[in-house]
């Protein structure tokens, strides 16, 4: 059961689970959590090849640049948000239309 | 034996998480099952043998990044309905049951059939006996300062132009 197929399937599922959020979610909140979704099903594929392809500890490191992006990425995200909220008084994404021509 | 269970436990916790932050309505209920599914990832990390990951992941996402998320949601005044200033009604998301279920099969039978034709060109020889668990902590920190040293010091630029940036961004203008 716990093989390299199982960790990837559940990976997977994760990558689903974000995109659904990111396509389906309107609010500009819920599409960051979309995001951070989908960077975890990457870090997750990169410890399991990691763990059952070659036992050298680099997958470890880039999933940890992940984790170091996705806070980063959160960080300045929310900051937008917040920004947003500030001048729209909403944070639905059909109302940032500023840079529509 | 240990393991599986564990296995099945953080697996569970990850699906059902990521399902729940999916499908759920309220984006406060969303975030707190976010957090769930980010503690599976934590454990299916420790059930790969990568202790320092499964801490980081604890430590980086449930302190900091569900914690941040939920106060931006309160900030934005938590489960709003959506009616904007004009007071038109606004859909809080788009399409139904129906058309997500058509997405996620074709998503599914397309990436069978892409791996069914990429899986002899990428193929890797599998390895069939695994190492004991051993700590990674030290390997990580010696590998971080001498093969990776420069994208280390590029994540640590990135991190203080993360951090200026959103305190310059969110910065209350009231001069003009």
């Amino acid at each position: 059961m716990i093989s390299l197929n199982g960790y990837l399937i559940i990976s997977f599922c994760l990558f689903l689970a974000g995109m659904t959020v990111m396509i389906a979610r309107k609010n500009i909140i819920a599409i960051l959590l979309g995001v951070e979704l989908i960077l975890n099903a990457a870090a997750l594929n990169f410890a399991a090849y990691t763990r059952f392809v070659n036992q050298n500890l680099d997958g470890h490191v880039m999933s940890l640049f992940i984790i170091v992006i996705a806070a980063a990425e959160a960080a300045v995200g929310l900051a937008i948000v917040i920004r947003f909220f500030q001048i729209k008084e909403t944070i639905h994404i059909d109302d940032a239309t500023e840079l529509q021509s | 034996m240990f393991l599986k269970i564990m296995f099945v436990l953080s697996a569970l916790l990850t699906l059902g998480g990521a399902f729940l932050t999916a499908s759920s309505k309220n984006l406060m209920h969303a975030c707190v099952y976010l957090l769930a599914c980010l503690f599976g990832v934590a454990g299916l990390y420790a059930t790969l043998g990568a202790d320092f990951l499964a801490a980081a992941q604890l430590v980086v996402y449930a302190g900091g990044v569900v914690i941040l998320m939920l106060f931006a949601i309160m900030l934005t005044g938590g489960v709003q309905e959506f009616v904007n200033k004009f007071g038109l009604d606004k859909t809080p998301s788009m399409g139904s049951g129906k058309t997500y279920t058509i997405a996620g099969l074709s998503m599914i039978v397309t990436a069978f059939i892409v791996m069914k034709i990429l899986a002899p060109v990428f193929k890797t020889p599998a390895q069939t006996d695994l190492p004991a668990f051993t700590s990674t902590v030290e390997k990580l920190g010696v590998l971080l300062v001498t093969d990776h040293v420069l994208a280390f010091e590029i994540s640590s630029i990135l991190l203080l132009g993360a951090l200026v940036g959103a305190a310059v961004i969110s910065r209350p203008r009231r001069g003009k």
